[in-house]
């Protein structure tokens, strides 16, 4: 890598995406418009008119009329002094409610990391016993698969229903003592723990595999000092996601929250949204954004620690992590993608919206899934709901797609906020936007689509430099082809086709995030068949009638295996060994962070 | 009418990794070509032999225009070049040439053999009928015009290796760098395209830089040798005199290496396993 260019680019992309994102939080009363006067004056004049004086009295007392960049001057003066804004709603001062949600939801978020390592532990134990054992056998990471494969919000719905309704172990509700926290502990520990165990234990694989370690045997290292060798060689390539995933509880932590009625942050920040109280909102969004500064912080000096001046700064973050694929771990997602197309085949054909069922009807030959609280068809609206669920993710995966190639076509001046983007949780910007723009099918796609470009970002971003390292691409100036023209008519076809596959192979994944809103409140709005909301209606009801919860969430159940096992499948050498006429470039998202950096044909 | 082409005191550094640096008492720089000066003329072959690491394909990127030298400076007759826009770099590309290593690589694996060879004549707007070029240059290094609308993965890599060298010759370029141009061809093709090459040569006053570290192809070919060693010029002169007194030690080893390859010591009976 040439000179310090690349390293200045970089850093001074990562400070822009910072100081936007802070500008971002700072100006959301401006941006949230005429909606937040509306609020105001239902919210503390609920006796007088939304006259036009009225509104602008409201106006003047927020300060609204500064506009944006002295709103926001005044709003981080605060910050600095420690004053966090008042509350539009209960005008009361925002940062005590703040720091004591803070406090709970970190307790909670210690709970599930524990919950989490031991998941993790588990999972990596077969590769460590393997690896000592001399035993190479490709990772199965079925289970591991199965468990990431949950968003937290169904895994929270569904232990709910388990583990307080059927055996009655612990409590549904609350936050009043530690038995209440093994549930939401565990609905944010087990995603989370699984996927890191799946890295994990790929890393602890190809660790054992390296040449070094046969060396070690033969000088006569014990099983101990070898494990222990191998993680250590193991963690630095994984802990970058590791740092992703902590960040991405932050999200879980939301839905998790309010299936549990935790006083969090979570919760705290969605009832924010909910009533606009964009004070609060820009509060809590702060504490999160120190949270995921921490949480990378802390990661990235791990990794220094562990590997020393061998870490060259990471300029993206991994694509996808690599996952080997067979024919027989096809066959369950296979299944499971047969089933759901029965599923939602069956009910576009019934009717969604007519209640003309006795409430919560149990489920029958006539009614196979039931009926919901209002005496609608449960198999028609999970049916229908597919196709609005479904088809907004299509929209949005197609959006990421033109995003994230054309920030990818500029990697190390977009380091910063593709970094953001790849930290931020759906969830996050959900409540965001719905807090800005009331909450919407639109705004929940909109929302869904700003965080989801980055991995396509980074994918274009390897593919193309491997693009430009080929021969047939380096030759081209020579020729008198210029830039545009190489980009456009070489590096952009090289391309094209792998982060196409990419881009539909997310698909169920935004699928998950878009029902994880509308089962927040954040998406859609009643009437429409939207899974998350359909979860969302169910989940009251939950002790007398669960089948109003499971039919939602075995559809969703359904779209992750669907979703995993795709994302499995999608493992690039298969596609290229299937390809071997050799017309695209070998795919780049399979390799270590580390070997992820500035074009290296440029020499 | 082109001038020589010519690199004056041509130097290239790149700056040192920051971790190799060793801190301030390191060097800041690592220079890979030192104040070479190599002049070409139309009509004239010259090779520039070198091991691996010499600096031979750096020099070749300067030549091309392809990178900045850190010193000194390439002209084209009075015309100075530097690096730059691919507009303003026409006139040159089109007077310079290159036909690189591996050239079966150079070839984009999407592209059909009209395309291919069409590119460089679109792209630096040269004059005349192109199909007719193409098909003359096609013609000239013996490629089949049946083969015009197959792509590179449908071709032999001798195939490949002529379609690479058609395109260089298609925009006919005053000067033509030759980058191990018949490393990949069995001997019967490689005495074509080093025939067509010469020919080229000494009838049409094509200019040939031949970059080779086999010193009989540099013997047929060309007339000048220039012996790159650890960025420098060590040996410059007629061909024959390097190869029969090379003057320096790095030129003496090639020459032995060389000759130990063609005539390799006889095997003494009963030794062989």
């Amino acid at each position: 890598m040439p000179g310090g260019t690349a390293f200045v680019k970089v850093t001074v992309s990562r400070v822009l995406a910072l100081v936007a994102l802070v500008a971002l939080i700072g100006m959301m009363p401006w941006l949230s418009g005429r909606g937040a006067e509306y609020t105001i004056l239902r919210a503390r004049y609920s006796d007088r008119e939304p006259t036009p004086e009225a509104l602008a009295a409201v106006r003047a007392e927020l300060g609204l009329e500064q506009g944006p960049l002295p709103l926001f001057v005044s709003w981080i003066r605060g910050v600095f002094a420690g004053d966090l804004g008042t509350s539009w709603i209960s005008n009361t001062p925002v940062a005590p409610g703040i720091a004591s949600a803070l406090s709970i939801s970190v307790t909670l978020m210690a709970f599930a990391l524990a919950a989490a390592a031991i998941i993790a532990l588990l999972l990596c134990t077969p590769a460590v016993r393997d690896g000592l054992r001399q035993r190479r056998r490709p990772a199965s990471g079925a289970l591991s698969a199965a468990l990431t494969s949950l968003p937290e919000f169904l895994l929270a719905a569904m232990l709910l229903v388990a583990g307080a309704v059927w055996l009655q172990w612990f409590p549904p509700f609350g936050w009043k003592g530690p038995e209440y926290a093994v549930l939401p502990a565990l609905s944010l520990g087990i995603p989370a723990g699984g996927l890191i165990g799946l890295l994990m234990s790929d890393a602890i694989r190809a660790g054992f595999a390296e040449q070094w370690v046969g060396t070690w045997r033969m000088s006569g290292a014990g099983p101990v000092r070898l494990s222990a060798a191998v993680l250590r060689r193991a963690l630095p390539a994984v802990l970058p996601q590791i740092g992703l995933v902590l960040i991405g509880l932050t999200g879980g932590a939301v839905a998790v929250e309010k299936v549990y009625a935790i006083p969090g942050l979570g919760r705290a920040l969605l009832g924010a949204a909910s009533a606009q109280d964009i004070p609060t909102l820009q509060a809590g969004m702060l504490a999160l954004m120190g949270l995921a500064l921490l949480v990378g912080t802390l990661t990235t000096a791990a990794r220094y620690l562990l590997i020393g001046p061998a870490v060259r700064f990471g300029t993206l973050p991994l694509a996808e992590p690599p996952r080997p694929g067979n024919r027989r771990q096809l066959a369950l997602p296979a299944a499971a993608g047969i089933t759901l197309l029965l599923v939602v085949g069956a009910g576009l054909l019934r009717d969604p919206f007519t209640s003309d069922h006795a409430r919560i009807a149990a489920p029958g030959w006539s009614l196979p899934f039931g009926a919901d609280a209002s005496g609608r068809d449960l198999l028609a609206r999970v049916g229908h709901g597919a196709v609005g669920t479904l088809g907004t993710a299509l929209v949005v995966v197609l959006a990421c797609l033109a995003v994230g190639i054309v920030v990818g076509l500029f990697p190390l001046a977009a380091a910063g906020p593709l970094e953001v983007a790849n930290a931020a949780p759906p969830i996050l910007a959900g409540l965001v936007v719905a807090a800005l723009s009331g909450p919407s099918a639109h705004g929940a796609a909109v929302a869904v689509a700003a965080v989801s470009w980055a991995p396509l970002a980074a994918h274009t971003a390897a593919l193309a430099q491997e693009a430009r390292a080929q021969p047939y691409v380096q030759i081209l100036p020579v020729l008198g082809v210029g830039r545009a023209r190489i980009m456009f008519r070489y590096v952009l076809p090289a391309v094209a086709w792998p982060l196409l596959r990419h881009a539909m192979l997310r698909l169920p994944g935004v699928a998950l995030a878009l029902a994880a809103l509308g089962f927040l409140g954040l998406g859609p709005q009643q009437p429409s068949p939207e899974w998350g909301l359909i979860l969302a209606e169910g989940i009251g009801y939950v002790e007398r009638a669960p089948w109003a919860v499971l039919a939602p969430a075995s559809a969703l159940v359904l779209a992750s295996v669907v979703a995993v096992g795709l994302a499995g499948a999608g493992h690039p050498a298969r596609f290229f060994a299937r390809n071997s006429a050799g017309a695209v470039p070998p795919p780049g998202t399979n390799v270590a962070p580390e070997h992820v950096q500035a074009p290296a044909g440029v020499r | 009418m082109t001038g020589t082409l010519a690199a004056d005191g041509v130097s290239f550094a790149y700056p040192a990794p920051r971790f190799s640096r060793g801190g301030v008492h390191g060097p800041r720089r690592i220079g890979t070509l030192h104040n070479i000066s190599l002049h070409l003329a139309p009509g004239t072959s010259t090779a520039l032999v070198g091991s691996s690491g010499s600096g031979k394909s750096t020099l070749v990127r300067i030549l091309l225009a392809l990178a900045k030298p850190s010193a000194g400076a390439v002209a084209l007759g009075v015309r100075e070049v530097k690096p730059g826009p691919a507009r303003s770099l026409r006139w040159y590309r089109q007077a310079v040439q290159y036909i690189p290593q591996n050239p079966a690589g150079s070839l984009d694996p999407r592209m059909t053999v009209a395309q291919l060879l069409g590119e460089p004549l679109r792209q630096l707007r040269v004059a005349g009928n192109h199909r007719a070029l193409v098909a003359e240059a096609l013609e000239r290094i013996e490629v089949p015009a049946g083969l015009m609308e197959r792509r590179s993965g449908e071709l032999s890599g001798g195939q490949n290796q002529r379609v690479a060298i058609a395109r260089a010759l298609a925009v006919q370029p005053a000067y033509l760098l030759a980058d191990e141009p018949v490393s990949g061809l069995d001997l019967p093709l490689r005495d074509t395209v080093l025939s067509l090459l010469s020919s080229l040569v000494r009838e049409e006053g094509l200019g040939l830089l031949l970059v080779t570290h086999d010193l009989g192809t540099a013997a047929r070919m060309s007339g000048t040798t220039a012996v790159l060693a650890h960025g420098r010029i060590v040996e410059h002169g007629p061909t024959h005199r390097v190869l029969d007194s090379p003057g320096s030690p790095e030129a003496a080893a090639l020459v032995q290496a060389s000759a130990a390859l063609h005539f390799p010591p006889a095997v003494p009976a009963g030794a062989a396993p």
